[in-house]
């Protein structure tokens, strides 16, 4: 039977070295996939990779499940710590722009979960221009002044997709899922 | 229920807080408005698990060789998440306050045996005439603890003209939390910290009367919590 991520955060808390490795080698393919497409190189994705576990190793006993799926936590997680390393690297060869592009597109989802079929398709739901405002403010963390300048729209263009692109990928969510309360 | 023009006004801010991209001042409104708003509170946990649902669609990449060697030999060097740290408590300042009283007390009572040492006298004298510059009445410090226990960071409470909080925080995950201080019942968000590379620090000026304080809670929109423990 499969033990479940967060039984394996309850253990990764308590100190048992068996959960913290099965939680490690169960996500790492997809924690370094995260940390890889957003700082671009493969020493930085790997320090990146590595900071995330430890980190959610030392805050395991913190989690609530109530407040989201574990698999989600991590990849937070891994998103805030390759996020700080974007902003003190800014030699490092990332256009995010061009990988929004390509995480919206998803011509290729063999390389994906099965849990994120809903939000790929969501995704590809919504306007493009919205979509892909949405990923480089969630996944990259650039600000709406910062998708204003590159693309060349005003500022309160950018606010506007980043805010409507949201909102539409929760009704597309919520009626995927068929009860509007399940997000939680 | 908050104040409904106020809740529309910050309804565009919401989806940049969920995401994380608002700017600090746009951050500040929204979170002091949140903290009487359960409606736009629950809006924002909402379009905050659909931004992190985002991350989903991450490709996964064959780690490199040793990849899981390396983070459990990190972890292992750590210390133990079931051995917490000691932990100060809000009566980390109380042998100095138990000085400062004692020294008073041998002042007014003259024949009195005091049997406190000369370096604690020396303290309770500088504790005294910090709180005197400033018309002081209390200053204490408390560790902030995950709820794993470790200690994450430090508040300090003064109460004085003006009172004021300062919390720094030496090791959590990066993101910003809401500073959420109790007092007299109540409970308000008093300021956001950053965390950048484990750290973070602000300071802010309190109302009168907000002292004593019950507690102190750093919270980050993905649910990460420090808090202050009462001794």
């Amino acid at each position: 039977m499969r033990v479940s991520d967060e039984a394996l955060l309850a253990g990764m808390a308590s100190g048992d070295a068996d959960a913290t490795a099965m939680f490690v080698r169960r996500h790492q393919a997809r924690v370094y996939g995260l940390a890889l497409t957003v700082v671009g190189t493969a020493a930085d994705a790997e320090e990146v990779a590595q900071e995330a576990f430890v980190r959610a190793w030392k805050h395991a006993g913190s989690f609530d499940p109530r407040r989201g799926r574990a698999s989600t936590w991590l990849l937070a997680i891994t998103r805030n710590v390759a996020i700080d390393v974007l902003r003190v690297r800014r030699d490092l060869p990332v256009d995010p722009y061009a990988m929004a592009e390509l995480l919206v597109a998803g011509t290729d989802d063999s390389d994906r979960r099965a849990d994120s079929d809903r939000i790929s398709a969501a995704l590809r739901s919504i306007p493009r221009e919205q979509a892909i405002a949405v990923v480089l403010a969630a996944y990259f963390g650039l600000t709406a002044q910062e998708v204003s300048e590159h693309q060349h729209i005003p500022l309160g263009t950018a606010k506007t997709r980043i805010r409507t692109g949201l909102a539409r990928l929760r009704s597309t969510l919520e009626v995927s899922r068929g009860r509007p309360d399940t997000m939680r | 229920m908050g104040d409904r023009t106020q809740c529309a006004e910050l309804a565009e801010l919401l989806a940049e807080v969920a995401t994380g991209v608002a700017s600090g001042p746009d951050r500040a409104r929204v979170l002091r408005h949140l903290s009487a708003c359960d409606d736009c509170r629950r809006e924002l946990d909402d379009l905050t698990q659909v931004a992190d649902e985002v991350l989903l669609i991450t490709p996964e990449r064959e780690s490199p060789a040793g990849f899981e060697g390396a983070v459990l030999d990190r972890i292992a060097a750590l210390t133990p998440p079931a051995e917490p740290v000691a932990r100060r408590r809000w009566g980390f300042w109380r042998p100095v306050l138990y000085a400062a009283a004692a020294s008073i007390f041998a002042i007014a009572g003259a024949g009195v045996a005091w049997q406190a040492t000369s370096d604690e006298r020396e303290l309770a004298a500088a504790y005294q005439n910090t709180l005197d510059v400033a018309d002081g009445r209390y200053f204490s410090a408390v560790d902030l603890v995950g709820m794993d226990g470790m200690s994450a960071g430090t508040a300090f409470v003064y109460d004085g003209s003006p009172s004021w909080l300062f919390v720094v925080v030496r090791d959590a995950p990066a993101g910003t939390y809401d500073v959420i201080l109790t007092a007299g019942g109540r409970s308000a968000t008093v300021a956001t910290c950053t965390v950048d590379q484990s750290t973070c620090s602000v300071g802010v000026t309190l109302d009168p009367g907000t002292y004593p304080v019950d507690e102190v809670r750093l919270v980050s929109p993905d649910g990460t919590t420090l808090r202050s423990e009462q001794g």
